[in-house]
């Protein structure tokens, strides 16, 4: 236990005199304040511009050849009123001339119908957010539908009555709004993806560098493995803690500071209206899955004699580590959170920190399995700590060629 | 205090690596363990300092199964290492922790093993900062600064200048002094020679020799003689086989039986002109190079007076025959 506060300490400092770790702290903090300051800022400088730009500038031209359409008006007027931003200008000429000023600039883009209900959309570059296509079919479908319901003998204003009828709705969710979840639930698996591989690799580089300097042979005939091995692991983690704590803390504090700059804005509000409870899942998650992942880092750490081995090295981790964050993020995007993978995967414990957190944070999840994964999670934890710091006496003495899998097993075992 | 380690036995996989290893060292002497890469001294080594356990055979510390928490050992591994990019005094500290020392005390041992191998000044630099030499002297800083009862030293002369190498030969002989176990394991049969009371020579994971130096040069056997003559190159023809010429260019002559010694001297003394002669006796360097051999590989390195068959006899101490400490031979 001395041994372990000894070396635990003396991790710890270091992470604190890295100057990488400072520097990136830092800007990390800076960054969150310099976002959540932008609105405050903006006002004070661009304020009255804002205000003042009350109509919407045309951002270009459009062009409509409207071919033998009947009421070429009325198009006009239904385009216009579907792209506000745009200038809508009615065009005869041919195909070849359109095209030219399509590509010339002169205009953003073409529409030339062939049919009432069929057209041909002209555009230089297709951006990838380009959505006019679906606002030109619904403005024509929608003249359609008025014109069939003209010639029925309706009047135009009955038929535009009719299509435009408004439809209230009221969403209530009873369990969790997933849209409202999905941003800062994706927001805390990133932050776990990232900080267990960032310091995931740091635990690994630090027993190799050990190694590699030899200053392990003093190590390792001073304290016991399993003294290195969490007292290592425990200060790594504290001091990824700390640094996602100053990241979060910081930018909690800038908002409230500037809680009125952001109001309306969603994406922020339902950030920061992120339930504590949650936050205290976050932790526990983010503490148990950064043990289970940096004790295996440590361990491989611990099987290469040279630091440019580590990459590879580490790579069959990294890999089950980005499966498990492949799986969340699909099954977030899929929007169906509670699918078998994500069950399965919220009990197994190289997978669980991530899927059970989404689980709970975008679903409802029965406390029981969230207990049990917590539990079995804690127990891989204890499980991996030992395997690793057995895996860590027999690897930091063997130098030379990288130790295969089966090699290290086998001697883990004789011990 | 006696330190005693009882038939030692370790394999890593299908290789065995200690055979069965025993030796003893007391308080305030030195101990060598000789042999060449591979023979298993730092396996025996981290044995004893609880790297891992042995598969058979114990650890004795007066008589006593050894407690490792009662026990402290200080080191100087053969890799030299420490952390290139820390401060010299906060791994000191780190690793004067680790072996049991308050802060406060680390602080005050270390600035005194500092002081004592000049390196005061160097105190708050970073290691790589310093030369190689004065980089092993930091590191022996983290072998003496916890007071270790046993003191084990693994080529502590290498890469030592020798103004330094006197000045850490001076640092041992005080520790012996001290009452101190060292343990010593070197290829300078020059130190060994001028610290060890008693030695083991260990070959494939085997002790072949141990004893006192002095015994052990004693009872070697006498059955060499050194000739320095004008007249060598007659000698080597009337002789033939069983006559040599040394690195030094003496001619060592190989006798049959150490009895023929005088009739040899005066059969040599009467027909040469002979300036010196006189029994050879081997130097440890001899010694070692002749035990440390390897049998299966014809390895072909030979002692300094090459090229003879080898002095070693079936009733001397042999790779078979262990000569105790202090139990002197037959007196051949």
């Amino acid at each position: 236990m001395g041994q372990f506060k000894t070396i635990f300490q003396f991790e710890f400092v270091n992470y604190l005199k890295n100057k990488v770790f400072a520097g990136v702290t830092v800007f990390l903090v800076l960054l969150i304040a310099v976002v959540m300051f932008f609105p405050r800022i903006a006002t004070v400088v661009f304020g009255d511009e804002d205000t003042a730009e009350e109509g919407v500038a045309a951002e270009g031209m459009l062009l409509l050849a409207a071919g033998d359409y009947a009421r070429t008006d009325l198009l006009q007027e239904a385009f216009r009123s579907a792209f506000p931003e745009y200038e809508i200008a009615l065009t005869d000429e041919d195909l070849d001339t359109i095209k030219r000023q399509v590509l010339s600039g002169l205009a953003e883009g073409a529409f030339v119908l062939e049919s009432p209900t069929s057209y041909t959309y002209y555009v230089e570059n297709l951006s990838m957010y380009d959505a006019n296509t679906q606002l030109a079919d619904e403005v024509l479908q929608n003249l359609h539908w008025i014109n069939s319901l003209v010639d029925s003998g309706l009047s135009a204003e009955e038929a535009g009555e009719i299509l435009a009828v408004p439809v209230a709705h009221d969403t209530v969710s009873l369990g969790k709004d997933q849209i409202q979840n999905f941003f800062y639930t994706y927001i805390m698996v990133f932050a776990l993806y990232m900080v267990v591989l960032l310091y995931g690799q740091m635990v690994a580089t630090n027993v190799a560098s050990e190694k590699s300097s030899r200053a392990m042979e003093l190590l390792i005939t001073s304290a016991k493995p399993t003294g290195m091995m969490f007292g290592k692991v425990f200060a790594s983690c504290l001091a990824g803690l700390i640094q996602l704590v100053a990241v979060f803390g910081s930018a909690v504090l800038f908002y409230s500071l500037n809680r009125s700059y952001w109001a309306g804005n969603m994406l922020i509000d339902s950030l920061f209206g992120m339930p504590v409870e949650l936050f205290v899942y976050m932790l526990i998650f983010f503490v148990l899955g950064f043990l289970t992942y940096a004790f295996l880092y440590g361990a491989i750490g611990s099987t290469v004699s040279k630091l440019e081995d580590i990459n590879t090295a580490v790579m069959p981790v990294t890999l089950l580590f980005i499966a498990g964050f492949l799986v969340v993020m699909f099954s977030m995007s899929g929007g169906e959170i509670d699918n078998l993978l994500m069950r399965i995967c919220s009990f197994i414990p190289f997978t669980s920190p991530m899927a059970m957190f989404t689980r709970i944070a975008m679903s409802t999840v029965p406390f029981a399995e969230v207990l049990i994964s917590i539990l079995i999670l804690m127990v891989s934890v204890v499980a991996t700590g030992f395997f690793s710091a057995k895996v860590y006496r027999v690897g930091v003495l063997l130098y030379g060629n990288r130790l295969k899998l089966g090699a290290i097993i086998k001697a883990v075992r004789k011990g | 205090m006696e330190l005693e380690l009882r038939n030692i036995q370790k394999s890593f996989g299908e290789k065995e690596v200690l055979k069965g290893i025993s030796f003893t060292a007391s308080s305030g002497k030195a101990f060598g363990l000789l042999g060449r890469n591979g023979a298993g001294k730092t396996t025996t080594i981290r044995i004893l300092m609880d790297v891992f356990n042995a598969d058979a055979g114990e650890i004795l510390v007066d008589g006593k199964p050894v407690d490792y928490k009662q026990l402290r050992l200080g080191y100087l591994p053969e890799e030299r290492g420490l952390y290139p990019r820390k401060k010299i005094i906060d791994q000191l500290i780190y690793f004067a922790r680790l072996n049991g020392m308050k802060r406060q005390d680390a602080v005050k041992s270390i600035d005194y093993w500092l002081e004592r191998l000049g390196m005061a000044e160097h105190r708050n630099k970073k290691l790589d900062t310093l030369s190689k030499g004065n980089q092993q002297k930091i590191q022996l800083v983290t072998a003496l600064a916890h007071e270790p009862q046993i003191i084990i030293l693994d080529e502590p002369f290498s890469g030592l200048d020798p103004v330094n190498a006197m000045l850490l030969k001076d640092v041992v002989k005080e520790e012996i002094a001290k009452g101190k176990i060292v343990l010593f394991s070197s290829h300078q049969m020059n130190y060994i020679e001028e610290f060890c009371d008693g030695i083991a020579i260990l070959n494939g994971g085997s002790i072949v020799l141990k004893g006192d130096i002095y015994d052990i040069k004693h009872n070697y056997v006498r059955d060499k003689l050194l000739v320095c003559s004008e007249q060598a190159e007659e000698i080597r023809t009337r002789l033939g086989d069983c006559c040599s010429v040394t690195e030094t260019g003496e001619l060592l002559v190989q006798m049959k039986d150490p009895a023929e010694k005088q009739e040899m001297m005066k059969m040599l003394t009467g027909a040469y002109d002979i300036d010196e002669i006189k029994v050879f006796e081997p130097s440890l360097n001899d010694i070692f190079v002749e035990f440390a051999q390897d049998e299966t590989s014809g390895d072909t390195m030979l002692p300094s007076g090459a090229h003879v068959p080898s002095g070693r006899n079936k009733d001397i101490p042999s790779r078979d025959t262990f000569i105790p400490f202090g139990k002197k031979g037959n007196g051949r």
